[in-house]
């Protein structure tokens, strides 16, 4: 009970700047859209006023436009790359915030009438959500963005792709979204798991300041270790014991 | 009772505890006096657990320290442990959500004699009032031992004065209480016993009526005499 508090006072701790990013995927991938489709039909209809072309014409000679090459430009990679960045940030700062300034606040949770592991937990948990709500935006805002992409660009002047294709359009999107269940589990664990690695290894600095860097980065040389075991046997025996995909993790 | 015994805690190169033994009573004010970096405040969070000790042992109520205990000992640092943009409505809600030993009456009645407004932001509040609604949101716990972190220093005289008062209500009333000071003038007619520390030692620890009867001392008095010999 006292966790599920925990967790929803760390959200609301984050609201305000996640939010902030939300709104920017939307803003940036949107008007990315609208601007792309629409400096894509202005040339195009300078071409073909000029050549005297024909729609179809148009799109055989100087190609169509399609969604997947506007997700290609900065209008998308960008916010996304910054969402990445902001998270990223964050799994540092939710925990420094708590020190620094003249408020020591982590006294207060560490003095709260609960497992102090629940604060660990808490804090997981909002940057586990926060990365899957940002998975599920994108996820809602494709076909949103199928269908402007649509309504803007004249059928023949376009190509139209099946939404699973849309993912592979742009790499980074298919390690976001991956096509299968099984990898999803897989990248996001990996992901998680860093998370876990990453919060020990601040809980290290925090009880034993100099020592506690020391600790904490053995920690994660030999997490990371563990974790490239498969590899490192790979490379030592030139045995597979697992199938790549297994390895890959 | 908190009983602290034999607790050893060391920074880096520097042995900051050295061994200190003291018990608090509950119904008691102990006062721990000592130069500022004898380890006042880590023996305080020693005793929280907020800090780790190398050896020794803490006992309240003869038990080891467990997330139960926080419901029955709270502890008041020298700085506000609350978000500085939350309001005072805020940070009482806080505590409401997670300690089942926070009373809401006492609570109130705090705001209304220290004369605090709720809806004041924490991070806009005054050095005084800043202190004061940190002792409210200590205070208002019915926990059964309190403890205190230089409640006085820094801020101002009539502040000061207000706070001293609370000690002599119903707020400390039958509770524990182990505060820390470097100046004793605002509360010696306030403490039960003094524990007096130095270099992360227990130097004496005794009654303060005791002394004042048998030897005819004031706490200065015996200050004086244990830190100058």
């Amino acid at each position: 009970m006292k966790y599920l508090k925990l967790v929803n006072f760390e959200i609301n701790r984050f609201f305000k700047l996640y939010m902030v990013l939300v709104g920017m995927v939307i803003v940036s991938q949107i008007a990315g859209v609208i601007v792309e489709s629409r400096s894509f039909i202005k040339e195009a209809n300078m071409t073909i006023r000029e050549l005297g072309l024909t729609y179809t014409s148009y799109a055989e000679d100087y190609g169509s436009l399609s969604l997947g090459s506007i997700m290609r430009s900065g209008w998308f990679v960008l916010p996304i790359a910054l969402c990445i960045a902001g998270l990223s940030f964050y799994v540092f700062f939710i925990w420094y915030r708590d020190w620094f300034g003249k408020n020591t606040f982590v006294y207060r949770l560490l003095m709260l009438p609960t497992a102090r592991l629940n604060i660990y937990f808490a804090k997981a948990t909002t940057i586990f959500i926060s990365v899957l709500g940002l998975v599920g935006l994108q996820l809602l805002l494709l076909p949103i963005e199928n269908k402007l992409f649509r309504s803007l660009v004249p059928v023949d002047l376009r190509h139209d792709a099946p939404m699973s294709e849309l993912f592979t359009f742009f790499d980074g999107l298919g390690i976001i979204i991956p096509a299968h269940l099984s990898t999803f589990i897989i990248h996001y664990g990996i992901g998680f798991m860093i998370v876990f690695i990453i919060f020990t290894a601040i809980l290290f600095e925090r009880s034993y300041r100099l020592k506690g860097i020391v600790f904490g980065g053995l920690y994660c040389v030999i997490a990371l270790g563990i974790f490239l075991l498969p590899f490192i046997i790979v490379i030592y025996q030139e045995k597979m014991y697992l199938y790549p995909n297994e390895m890959f993790g | 009772m908190i009983e602290v015994k034999d607790i050893k805690k060391r920074f880096g190169r520097k042995q900051v505890l050295r061994g200190a033994s003291f018990t608090a009573e509950k119904g008691e004010i102990t006062c721990l006096i000592g130069v500022n970096g004898v380890g006042k405040t880590t023996i305080l969070n020693a005793i929280m657990a907020l800090t780790p000790i190398n050896s020794g042992e803490i006992l309240i109520d003869g038990k080891k320290l467990t997330k139960d205990t926080f419901e029955k000992i709270t502890f008041i640092p020298d700085a506000i442990t609350m978000l500085p943009q939350m309001r005072i409505a805020d940070a009482m809600e806080f505590m409401r959500d997670y300690y089942k030993s926070w009373n809401q009456k006492r609570a109130d009645d705090m705001l209304g004699f220290f004369k605090l407004k709720k809806e004041d932001r924490i991070s806009d509040l005054s050095k005084g009032n800043t202190a004061k609604v940190n002792l409210l949101l200590g205070l208002a716990l019915d926990v059964d031992y309190v403890l205190m972190d230089e409640p006085f220093s820094g801020i101002d005289i009539f502040s000061r004065e207000q706070i001293a008062e609370v000690f002599t209500s119903h707020l400390i009333e039958d509770r524990g209480v182990i505060i820390t000071t470097h100046e004793i003038h605002d509360i010696e007619h306030l403490i039960d016993k003094v524990v007096l520390l130095d270099e992360g030692v227990i130097l004496r620890e005794f009654n303060v009526e005791e002394v004042r009867e048998t030897e005819g001392k004031s706490v200065v008095d015996v200050m004086r005499e244990v830190f100058h010999s």
